[in-house]
């Protein structure tokens, strides 16, 4: 393709078919972050009750043993992680009293976490959602390595097999089974109006828009 | 071709073996009438729970149960039991071979109506439903072949 030298393009770009909200993979990480800086940190807060051997985190991030030590030395000299020894192998750990932690944890769920899988697994979709919705401890930050993640997906024609085919990668990648609810847009409309137990305890706690919205649904 | 479906079948009982070791299924023969009469059960049920004058609670605890009946009539039918209802639906993977969204259905259901049951409060709507009965539409037609 041919730069355009500046001149406005007459036709605004279409927004890609297979993206919901127009937004490609990672592109959102990849405009802040380095690779190497996505895939440390998504371990680090992403799992931010765990302890990572340096060892480990250099295989999980699939990365060269100098830049994730690099990161590594980074992010504890800033203290936004914490280092311990035993013995003569270091861990680090994402640092809780950092005064940036909620937004990191929260910028890796929106990018490389939970929200960007489940954004990525719903948009070819997403022609049939007018809500998609995450709910539950994993937005709360108050998930265990247990927890499932939950999800209200609203549409008029997606039945619940196509909602689990089309979240069953998302479901592997992230090690996480995924719960969906699945409304139609009358039966949304009517249960947020009626105060339906469940939705009115969902929408009353914390969630997170993954897609569309709730006025829209 | 039979060698493919001869091998789905062996590898079938080697999983359900399998179970029996972990204590979740138990060997017991089951005779014709008692697998014709849970199969009986589900695809009565299976056809009421499609009744739309019914309240969508009502058609749901068909629908379960049905599929529940027809779950456990293939299951009966290899020579197994199973204590839990949630076992029988887990075991369909190696009975009938059920895709793994039908079985995310099945689990949702018991799930659903387990949190209900503790809650006690029900809160279905219809998207399970219809999956639901789609779900054990499928399972009715898989155990009929068997």
């Amino acid at each position: 393709m041919r730069p355009n030298m500046g001149t406005k393009s007459s036709a605004r770009p279409p927004v890609a078919p297979s993206t919901i909200s127009g937004r490609q993979k990672s592109a959102l990480a990849d405009a802040l972050f380095t690779a190497t800086q996505q895939r440390v940190l998504s371990l680090l807060f992403g799992q931010p009750d765990r302890e990572f051997f340096v060892t480990e985190i250099i295989a999980l991030a699939r990365a060269g043993r100098g830049a994730v030590q690099r990161e590594l030395v980074k992010l504890s000299q800033s203290g936004h992680a914490v280092v311990s020894e035993i013995g003569n192998r270091k861990y680090y750990q994402a640092n809780r009293e950092s005064p940036l932690f909620e937004e990191i944890c929260s910028i890796v769920r929106k990018t490389l976490g939970v929200e960007e899988s489940i954004r990525n697994a719903c948009a070819p979709l997403s022609g049939s959602l007018s809500l998609v919705l995450l709910y539950g401890s994993i937005v709360r930050g108050t998930e265990t390595a247990a927890s499932d993640i939950d999800l209200l997906l609203v549409s008029d024609d997606l039945t619940l097999e196509a909602v689990y085919s089309a979240l069953s990668p998302a479901e592997k990648s992230l090690g996480r089974r995924i719960n969906p609810t699945l409304y139609t847009s009358s039966e949304f409309r009517q249960r947020r109006v009626s105060k339906s137990g469940f939705l009115t305890r969902v929408l009353e706690g914390a969630h997170a828009l993954i897609a569309g919205s709730l006025d829209g649904a | 071709m039979r060698t493919p479906s001869l091998l789905a079948a062996s590898m079938a009982r080697e999983n359900l073996d399998n179970l029996v070791k972990t204590g979740a299924l138990k060997i017991e023969a089951a005779t014709p009438e008692e697998i014709s009469a849970l199969i009986r059960s589900g695809v009565n049920r299976l056809a009421d729970a499609k009744n739309p004058s019914l309240s969508l609670e009502s058609r749901f605890d068909l629908a379960y149960n049905a599929a529940h009946a027809l779950s456990l009539a293939a299951l009966r039918n290899l020579g197994y039991r199973a204590e839990k209802r949630h076992l029988v639906f887990q075991s369909l993977r190696h009975t009938l071979n059920l895709p793994n969204e039908k079985w995310r259905v099945l689990d949702h259901a018991h799930r659903s109506r387990n949190i209900w049951e503790y809650e006690g409060g029900i809160d279905v709507d219809e998207a399970l439903v219809e999956a639901l009965i789609r779900t054990t539409e499928e399972i009715a037609a898989r155990v009929e072949r068997i």
